[in-house]
């Protein structure tokens, strides 16, 4: 009996896997380049070494089956002892390149094919990219600042060589007390206060218009967030306004002056009762919103009507896992992690059959979702600052954050006047060499949009073989953990 | 009564000062007086500082130009800059170091090392440490420890590169990033030995100001500085162990096959051992158990400081000396009870999270009557506007900045949002940082006459204090705005963002200042060393002072004081007090009528 059931696995994990394949077969060159994106290309490049070297060529350095090997598991291939492994370890620093045992034969195929036809059309894409990128990347150092440099650290070597002389020059201009240091420098702290708020204000407007807070969040919650923002700037704002203009003009009003002598003045138990209970009140008001605030925001009961969709990390890209019609995420296990698929989930359970991976995050317009986090390697964190959401994805402990997004990326585009900008998901909790480039796009459409989207996508298990009726206990080889 | 017994005792041997010879390695090397500990702090500190620094101005550089090579690189980081590209993973590995040194070494050791030694028996009366061994051993394992985590910058795979707070899995799993193998190790074993280090010079500083107060040195006679560091050793020993033990339990999980910290971690990732059950979020509380407490563990020496270089220079009492006292008490109990604010976005639940926004907003209140002390202090003083009393205001100034930026990371919803975002970044530079650094370079201009005998140029140090002063708001002020627009922090570039690309040119800004902020340490590091050798002979009281340190003679003796250790009469703060001939009395002399403590302590003569 038991071989029987096992033997009904094989076939059905056979036929899944097959179809999988075949599936991807039948799809066009760009699966390879979304697959290169997905997988590659937080740390590689063709034309240019990023974390890992130019991909440039390397169809003609290496053949098809060592590339295949090396992409599935470096490090092994590293460790039996291949010379040509080991070289390219050490030419880069030796940095452990992510193993994508997810990845299918066919899969990277597809990433070597893709990889190929870029560096044959690179010359083109070259010149493109150099016209495009004119005005910021290629550029060399403003000259002027390379001068500016220079001139300074020329200045500081030349006074540091002829320091001594400085030094008996300032040290007898002391003596003489030409100038009254004293003086100067509470002249100094004043123009410092007017200059220092005079820039803070100017950067507040200027700078302040890049920030997320100049555009309008882009959810539900986002909303009592700005507000939340505002009152604490306000009461801070005004006090640190207050204070430094105090401290500032007391340096400068009460600057030495030989006629007269200091107030002794060590103790008012009425002024320290006032800014004790004074700042207590304002924390108080802070306190108290700021509670209200965040348990609205944390407010678990939103997450029971929400629509689940998992996000997973792993070093360095994210992948969306949407729960289906069910509205149930299948059952995962981190053991098989790009065993069965690449993210662990059990496809026998009838929970996981409708379950759809993608590699971008489409949102519906204002449908309220829980983003569920799971982690394969090490701390992630999930930031989508328009939307004022953050949650650390961390492996083996559940993590998720509700909210509703409010603006499509289409409305979102109009309101900042530039077509390209598209909502992301950053990685703001350091987790390896290309963590600067972990990221996601995250698109808020339609529910017409949403949906035909969605459509397109392939389920997990494709349909043909969720037919198939599951024996109810297979599932308990994989630990539930939503 | 002890006390005086142990003093004259003292006394006794010290009495002609040096009958027993030194030799250049007693002397300078191997001492056991606390002066040349604090000198030997000081020293180290600065050697790291200069290195904390130059790591800062390599990952400035990359920041602001992130697609120039620069080829000099090369010549200094080999392959970790390979034509002149700095390697994503050594930018990791260049902001951890410069962290950790910075926080540990520099702001930790080579601040309340320094000026805790130096001060703590000068300014209470006391002829050394109440263990000058264990001080000795304090900075040998400090050295040790600096030893070895520099030479975690020279191993294969580079030094620990998770950030300065090594968060597992990152920092456990060698496999997850380079720096997280040999270097991780030397970085665990470093911060070992600066545990126990900080552990050696904490128990003694508690020791030695209990008990070894001189005759009418009362706790409520005491300068704030020496309540300082009080607060900051007790603070001391009750986080750090904690440190300690989150470290050891580290290295099981990375040598020992354990799983404290990991959980659902593949075989394949972590050397062929499954690892389950742990979780990595424990080790985030065992961390910031101590992480929070050491940022006041930085902040509170440097307040310090600037209490007796403000009440001194402004020729006026300290406003609300008690209040201050309290204030500090205050501020070290809740330290312990807000760690979870660095940890708002790890899922924690959410009611646990308000208790901790509860207990850090209440920070707040003793935070702002210091401040608003200090302000009092300033109000209607005489302002010798002194180096160490311009690094004074600039401290008090930072404070505020950066403590209002604090009420917005302290509230858990706005956190996040901000939660590691470069307003993190903006916020501890300028409150811990700056702060700190300032109330350091306050307290070195300060004390230079007692450290060296000889003065230090004002005039650079005007220069020194304008440069920085400047250099260091036009660096971290504008970080606020790249925070609030959700540019995280610790990435190596940020390019790959379109939304991001209009602050190319405030990263250029920013690594001008820095770099400018960088070169007037210079200025700095010229007067010290000159000024060791050829600077103006320093007067006995060059501040006209109250506190005791400045009633030793200027030669620095073995055992402070040539003759008798002086008894206090009074407060340390009775400058410009009515009816007194000069703008200052010191703690040692009487009032009219006013008994010797010694008498006091005589048990009552019965007719």
């Amino acid at each position: 009996m038991k071989i029987l059931i096992q033997l009904r696995q094989s076939i059905f994990l056979f036929s899944a896997l097959f179809l999988l394949s075949f599936n991807i077969q039948s799809q066009s060159a760009d699966e390879g380049a979304k697959l290169f994106k997905a997988n590659c290309g937080s740390c590689h490049a063709i034309d240019q070494k990023v974390v890992g070297p130019a991909l440039k060529g390397v169809h003609n350095k290496y053949d098809e089956a060592w590339l295949l090997k090396w992409i599935k598991n470096s490090q092994e291939l590293i460790k039996s002892g291949d010379s040509k492994a080991i070289k390219a370890f050490e030419e880069n620093n030796k940095i452990v390149m992510t193993s994508f045992t997810n990845l299918t034969d066919e899969q990277v195929k597809l990433i070597i094919a893709f990889v190929k036809s870029e560096s044959e059309k690179a010359p083109v894409a070259e010149v493109a990219a150099s016209a495009n990128v004119e005005n910021v990347e290629t550029e060399p150092l403003p000259s002027i600042i390379i001068w500016l440099l220079v001139i300074v650290s020329i200045l500081l070597i030349a006074v540091i060589i002829t320091m001594k002389k400085v030094m008996s020059i300032i040290g007898s201009a002391e003596d003489l007390a030409i100038f009254n240091w004293n003086e100067i420098n509470a002249t100094l702290l004043i123009i410092f206060l007017v200059v220092g708020l005079g820039a803070s204000f100017w950067e507040f407007f200027v700078h302040g218009a890049f920030t997320v807070l100049a555009t309008p969040a882009a959810s539900e919650h986002g909303t009592i967030y700005d507000s939340m923002f505002s009152i604490t700037l306000a009461l801070t704002g005004i006090v640190f306004v207050i204070t430094q203009i105090l401290l500032f003009w007391y340096s400068y009003r009460y600057k030495h002056d030989p006629k007269r002598k200091a107030l002794y003045y060590p103790d008012n138990h009425k002024l320290e009762l006032i800014w004790t209970v004074i700042p207590a009140l304002v924390l108080t008001v802070l306190v108290v919103r700021g509670l209200q605030t965040w348990s609205s925001i944390t407010d678990r009961k939103q997450a029971e009507s929400a629509q689940v969709i998992e996000v997973f990390g792993q070093q360095f890209s994210w992948i969306v896992r949407y729960a289906g019609a069910d509205n149930k995420l299948g059952p995962h296990d981190f053991r098989q992690i790009g065993v069965v698929n690449t993210v662990g989930v059990d496809p026998k359970s009838q929970t996981s059959k409708d379950d759809i991976i993608t590699s971008e995050l489409h949102l519906k317009l204002g449908q309220p979702v829980v983003l569920k986090f799971r982690s394969r390697d090490v701390i992630h964190s999930a930031y989508l600052p328009h939307f004022r959401v953050q949650m650390n994805v961390v492996p083996g402990l559940p993590t998720q954050f509700t909210f509703t997004p409010t603006v499509t990326t289409a409305s979102m585009r109009k309101t900042l006047n530039d077509p390209k900008f598209d909502y992301v998901i950053l990685c703001n909790k350091i987790c390896g060499a290309a963590h600067y480039r972990m990221t996601t796009t995250v698109i808020v459409e339609s529910p017409e949009e949403y949906n035909k989207w969605l459509g397109e996508q392939p389920k997990l298990v494709p349909a043909a073989t969720t037919s198939e009726k599951v024996q109810p206990g297979e599932t308990k080889l994989l630990t539930q953990k939503n | 009564m002890s006390n005086q017994h142990l003093n004259n005792e003292d006394h006794n041997n010290h009495e002609g000062n040096d009958q027993h010879k030194q030799t250049f390695i007693s002397k300078y090397v191997f001492s056991m007086d606390h002066k040349m500990i604090a000198k030997q702090f000081l020293i180290t500190g600065i050697i790291m500082g200069c290195l904390g620094v130059l790591m800062s101005m390599v990952f400035r550089l990359q920041l602001a130009f992130p697609d120039t090579p620069f080829p000099f690189m090369e010549n200094f980081m080999g392959h970790w800059a390979k034509d002149g590209r700095l390697d994503p993973s050594f930018y990791l590995a260049l902001i951890t170091i410069h962290g950790t040194i910075m926080v540990f070494y520099v702001l930790t050791a080579g601040l309340s090392g320094t000026f805790s030694n130096l001060l703590i028996p000068l300014q209470i009366g006391a002829r050394d440490m109440a263990s000058p061994l264990f001080n000795m051993l304090s900075y040998w394992f400090f050295l040790l420890s600096s030893l070895v985590l520099v030479s975690s910058l020279f191993v294969d795979g580079g030094p620990a590169s998770s950030g300065w707070t090594i968060y597992p899995p990152l920092s456990a799993l060698p496999t997850a990033i380079s720096g997280s193998g040999m270097g991780m190790t030397l970085w665990l074993i470093a911060i070992i030995l600066f545990v126990v280090s900080s552990l050696l010079g904490g128990v003694n500083y508690i020791a030695t100001v209990i008990n070894m107060r001189t005759l009418g040195m009362k706790m409520t006679r005491l300068p704030l500085t020496v309540w300082s560091f009080l607060l900051t050793a007790i603070l001391g020993l009750l986080s750090f162990p904690v440190l300690l033990g989150a470290g050891l339990l580290l290295i099981f999980d990375r040598s020992f096959g354990t799983s404290f910290y990991l959980s659902d971690i593949p075989a394949d990732l972590a050397g062929g051992i499954e690892r389950v059950g742990g979780s990595p979020i424990l080790f985030q509380h065992l961390f910031w158990f101590l992480g929070h407490p050491e940022v006041y563990i930085i902040i509170l020496p440097a307040l310090g400081i600037t209490s007796e270089v403000l009440a001194t220079n402004a020729r006026k009492p300290i406003f609300g000396y008690r209040a201050m006292i309290g204030s500090m008490i205050a501020i070290a109990v809740l330290s312990f009870v807000v760690w979870g604010h660095h940890m708002f976005v790890t899922g924690m639940n959410p009611f646990l999270g308000s208790v901790f926004v509860l207990g850090t907003l209440i920070i707040a209140v003793p935070s702002a009557v210091k401040t608003f002390n200090y302000l009092a202090t300033l109000w209607k003083g005489n302002l010798r506007l002194t180096p160490a009393m311009l690094f004074a205001i600039g401290l008090v100034s930072f404070f505020i900045s950066g403590g209002l930026t604090g009420l917005f990371l302290g509230n858990a919803a706005l956190d996040i949002n901000l939660h590691d975002t470069y307003f993190v970044v903006a916020h501890f530079h300028i409150v811990m940082g700056s702060a700190a650094i300032f109330g350091m370079m306050s307290g070195i201009y300060h004390w230079y006459p007692k450290m060296f005998g000889r003065m230090m140029n004002s005039t650079l140090g005007y220069l020194h204090f304008w440069i920085t002063f400047i250099a260091a708001y036009c660096v971290f002020f504008p970080m606020h705005f790249m925070g609030l627009a959700g540019v995280p922090r610790r990435y190596y570039a940020i390019t790959a963002y379109d939304q991001f690309d209009v602050f190319v040119n405030m990263n250029v800004f920013i690594t001008i200042a820095a770099l400018i902020g960088g070169a007037a340490q210079l200025i700095f590091l010229f007067n010290f060393f000159y000024s060791i050798r050829k600077g103006k002979k320093a007067e006995q009281n060059p501040w006209e002072s109250n506190t005791l340190e400045w009633t030793t003679p200027v030669e620095r003796i073995h055992g402070n004081w040539p003759g008798e250790i002086p008894h206090v009469y009074r407060w340390p703060y009775d400058y410009s007090k009515p009816g007194a001939l000069t703008d200052f009395i010191p703690q040692n002399i009487p009032d009219e009528g006013q008994t010797d403590p010694l008498e006091e302590t005589k048990p009552p003569v019965h007719a």
